[in-house]
Formats: C-alpha cells, structure tokens, sequence
C-alpha cells in the first residue's frame, strides 16, 4: 500500500534545473482542477509521464528543482497522481507548496541520485529518510523532514493540518 | 548582535509572546496584508469551503485584484471575475481592484504599503513590495491557509546585502543592476535568502526603480527582495498621502550571509538569454540576434520611468519594419501619467501598440508568440514556453534595451541612442 510515508513506484528521473513552467506550463496559470493538472505535468519535458504515472512514483530530480514561478500547480498535479519527490535541492518557494500541497519529497546528496535510474523501482521511507532502489538492491539514507513539516505533509497538505487545527473553532 | 531589516520585521509579527526572530528558527507571523489575483482567489475560497471555512480571518488586510486577464478576453475569464467580485463583496475584503493595474505597483500606488510591514502575496512578484522597505513573500497556494488562519509560518531567513555605490550612467537602469546581481549569485547562495539592497548609491534609484530591484530577487532565486527604506523612500510615500512612513534600515551589526559591493558607474546594459533570467550576457555582445516583438511593461518595469526612459530612446524613430512594440503602463493612474506627459503619443507615433493594463504577455495571457520567433521583453521571466510557443525564445532587458531594440530590429545596446538623444537636445 501507499501512505504519505512509505511508497513504493518507478522513477521518473528528470535533470538538474527544471523550472516551474517545464512542469507545468504558465499558460495553465488559471487552472486549479488538480485531475486536470495532472495531464499538463511534464507534457513538454516527459509527454508520456501523465499517462504512465502511478500512485507511488518517484519524481527523481536534481538540483534546483520547479524554479522560477512559485507555482502550486506541479504540486496540486504531484498530490492528484500520488508522485512523491527527491531532488537535491530546491528553491524556497517550492519547497514551501510541495509540503503545502501534500507532497512527500526528501533532499538528497548527489550520491543517491547518481544509484537511481530512470524505470527502476523505488521504495521510500519519506518518514525515516531510507531508500531502497528494488531493482540494484542499493540502500540509502536520506535525511527526513522536519517533524513540524512531515506533520503538514501526513495530514494530507496545509489546509488539511489547519482543519485539523482549527476543529471547534469555526 | 543587531538584526537586519527582515529580523526586525518579523520580531514585530511573530504571533508568539517573544518577539523576537533569530535566524532558523520557525515562526508563525501575521502578515499586515495579503493579496491575491483573480487568477487564484476564487480557488482558494472554495478550497477553504470545500473544508468548512466559510470566513476570513482578516478580511481588512486582504487586497483582490483582477489583473491577470484585462480586459477580459474570454468567457471564462468572464465567469471568473463575476465570481471574483461576489466573493471579495462577499467576504468584505478590504480592498478590492478591478483591471485598474498589476498587484504589486497597483499596492505601493495606492498607499498600502510602508516601510517595516510583512506582506503575503499568491503572485510570485510580491516582493516588488520590498522597494518601500516591506518584507513581501510570496506564498502561492499557501495563501488560502492566511486567509483562513491570519498567520504562516515561517523560518526566518538570513539575508545577503548588496552595497550599491555610486550611479548607473546613461543608458544603463535598474535592470542592469539585478541582473549585474545576478551574476554574482547563484541559486545555491540565494536559496531561502533575502536580498537587501542598501548603500550610497540607493539613493539614486526612485522608488519604481527599486521594485525592478526587488521585485526580480525572485528570479535570482531569493525568498525575497528589499530595499532599505531611506528619506528618498518616506518622501515618494508621503507625496501618496502615506504621511506615517518611517526609515528603516539593518543595524550595522546585524548577521549578514553574504555582502556584495556594486559599484553602479561601472554597469553597463545587460539582456537575460534563453532559458532563465539568470542567464546574463551584455546587451553589446547579442546585436547579431534579430527580433520579432518587443515589449515594454510588467510589474517590474511598467512604471512612468520606464516609460520615459523608452520614450526618451524612442522619441524621433519608428518600430523597425518587422517588430511589433507592445506598451503596457503597469497602472491605469502610471497611463493617465503618460497620458499627460505624451509619452504615450511618442509611442503611438513610433508605430507601438499601447495596452491597459494588465499581467497578460508575461505568462502568455495575450500576445503569444509561435514557434521560432523572438522577444526582447521586460518582463520578469523567460522559461520556454512562458509567452506562447515552447520554441519561442524571450530575452529579458531594461526599458531603453526594449526600445533601442524595437527601432534596430536586433538586440540593442541602448546607450547610441540614449547618447544621441543628449546631444540633440
């Protein structure tokens, strides 16, 4: 099975830089049905990918992963598909909407990806940080969120954590 | 130890009993104001309903703005503005804007903002805000939490200071500076960083040239953006009528990450290249490349200085035979100021295209282009496929860049013209 904290799916390995318009275009800018979404992600960079993705993949990225625009719309269309992330880096902003959004993603060391390659099957522990590529038998570790943001992220995103919050107040 | 403006800024919204806000540490602030775009608003409130919440915590401190799609050009975009105006009517927000302007100079404009306020923005260019010494993130999604709780969290950030000394010489503008910035920066250094920008030579810049500043801190991949609110800055706030402005500045002995010293005498025009406004080239080395649009607007450079600036350049040219120029003041009040000033006639005569105003051509909202053609642009981006065609390409420049451009057909640097103008006058 697939919770926020332990997945299991394929990689879908992209490279370093890829921007928020190369996620999702910002022509969609006006869209916010997350079904719909999720047939733009990656059109441009991976036109098959909103087709084959299934609940437990693993976008694996390198560094400064969906910068440029501070876009919630890749990470609505992540969260709709179940696609959780590991990238080395990412900018603020959308490190911000992917915890906001639900999304369970991990910051790894250039040595993790370089042990993942695209189509390989990939067990993650978001809660514990561990990472197991199924198809090598490769092991690795991975640093975890904080727990303040794993508490966003189980919770199912943001405005699920506030519900939560705010029961018996409204 | 001192505190650095952002500290200060968010010691007085932390929503805990100790005000105070050490580097790293999380925080729940509670933002002064809070704006969102049409584009997103009505999202949000139905996220919110669809979860229970029917109210907003903060009605007072929230500014709408419908600027994405004006005038509105389809019929969706129809539906989503009625829905936007029953619902801003709805929820009493206290502020609401319709197709008068683009958020961020709409915001300063119209007194909203002063110096030391903590601004929630959906759009990403919110911290253009940082020109009037306001610390303005941008927040996406995120907003929708603000809106219903009145707070968000936040880790406070460090901050990279950037010395300006001296001043820009003709031809060259703010642009030039962000993007001389840019250059230094790369996203590892400005990752979850501020970028301040203080020294001598601030106080050459106005307060719109300072949200060209500010508001591109985005695009080198900072959290936000600043200016140090100087007496240049309280007198621009107080000729709005904003007569409560205050100085406010980092204290000497603040923590700072990085500083970096620019002295501005020695900038000279610089244009961003395909695929990302961090790709700086100077303007002299790309004249071979041709055009096909230029555009002068945006939340960025909209203002009646920009305007100016490519009206000085543009003053006694045409538009080259196979460029299209599209003018978009960044305000209805910066249009009615051209207007007057007949930089809009200088535009008009020189074959330009002059639109209300509006985000539009920046996220490819209108004026798209198809594949293989060329803009020079100053807007805030150029990701492929961010006006149109993924196969487009979009250069990234100063106002005076775009007109020297539009005039030659090919990527221009602006100071011949700019120095042809002085003498002639």
């Amino acid at each position: 099975m697939n919770t926020s904290d332990i997945t299991h799916g394929r990689a879908w390995k992209l490279p370093s830089d890829i921007s928020s318009d190369q996620l999702i275009s910002a022509r969609h800018v006006f869209e916010f049905d997350p079904d719909l979404l999720s047939k733009h992600l990656l059109a441009d960079v991976r036109p098959e990918f909103a087709q084959q993705a299934q609940p437990g993949d693993v976008i694996v990225a390198g560094r400064n992963f969906a910068h440029g625009s501070h876009h919630s719309h890749p990470f609505l269309a992540m969260k709709a598909l179940g696609v959780g992330l590991l990238c080395d880096t990412l900018a603020r902003g959308p490190f911000r909407l992917a915890i906001f959004m639900g999304v369970p993603l991990l910051q790894v060391g250039s040595d993790v990806l370089a042990a993942i390659e695209d189509g390989q099957q990939i067990d993650i522990d978001f809660r514990r940080g561990s990472i197991v590529n199924v198809s090598t038998g490769c092991i690795m570790q991975a640093e975890p969120l904080a727990p303040f943001l794993q508490d966003i992220v189980n919770a199912g995103g943001g405005l699920a954590f506030i519900k939560a919050d705010m029961k018996g107040v409204r | 130890m001192g505190a650095t403006m952002t500290q200060k800024i968010l010691a007085r919204v932390n929503a805990s009993v100790e005000r105070t806000a050490p580097h790293g540490q999380i925080i729940w602030a509670v933002p002064d104001l809070v704006s969102a775009p049409e584009v997103s608003f009505y999202a949000y409130i139905k996220r919110l309903r669809d979860i229970g919440i029917s109210r907003l915590a903060m009605p007072e401190r929230v500014a709408v703005i419908i600027d994405h799609e004006v005038p509105v050009h389809s019929t969706a975009g129809a539906e989503r503005n009625q829905l936007t105006r029953r619902l801003a009517q709805e929820l009493s927000v206290g502020h609401f804007f319709d197709g008068v302007g683009i958020t961020h100079p709409l915001l300063v404009e119209r007194g909203l903002v002063r110096p030391g306020m903590f601004a929630a923005g959906a759009d990403s260019h919110a911290p253009g805000l940082g020109a009037v010494g306001a610390l303005s993130v941008p927040f996406g999604f995120e907003v929708a939490m603000i809106l219903a709780t009145g707070k968000i969290w936040m880790q406070v950030p460090e901050t990279i200071r950037v010395r300006l000394h001296g001043r820009c010489p003709d031809g060259v503008a703010a642009r030039d500076i962000v993007l001389a910035t840019m250059q230094q920066l790369d996203d590892e250094a400005t990752s979850y960083r501020v970028i301040e920008y203080q020294g001598d030579g601030l106080a050459s810049l106005s307060v719109p040239e300072r949200m060209t500043l500010c508001g591109l801190c985005v695009d080198a991949g900072a959290k936000s953006g600043i200016a140090q609110a100087d007496q240049r800055c309280v007198d621009y706030l107080y000729a709005l009528g904003v007569h409560d402005a205050q100085l406010l500045s980092s204290d000497d002995d603040a923590e700072f990450a990085m500083t970096i010293d620019l002295d501005l005498s020695s900038l000279t025009p610089r244009v961003s290249i395909p695929p990302a406004p961090s790709h700086v080239r100077e303007a002299q080395a790309l004249q071979d490349i041709r055009i096909d649009h230029a555009y002068i607007g945006s939340c960025a450079s909209g203002s009646i200085e920009d305007l100016r600036a490519a009206a000085a350049v543009l003053r006694g040219h045409k538009v080259h035979a196979g460029v299209r120029l599209l003018v978009i003041p960044a305000t209805q009040r910066v249009f009615q100021q051209a207007l007057e000033e007949g930089l809009l006639t200088v535009f008009s005569v020189a074959g330009a295209t002059i639109s209300a105003s509006t985000c539009g051509p920046c996220f490819g909202g209108m004026a798209q282009l198809t594949a293989g053609e060329r803009r020079i642009s100053t807007s805030t981006r150029n990701d492929p496929g961010r006006m149109g065609s993924h196969d487009a390409e979009i250069y990234l420049a100063s106002a005076m860049t775009v007109a020297a451009s539009a005039i030659t057909g090919y990527i221009t640097d602006p100071r011949q013209f700019v120095g042809a103008a002085k003498s002639a006058s």
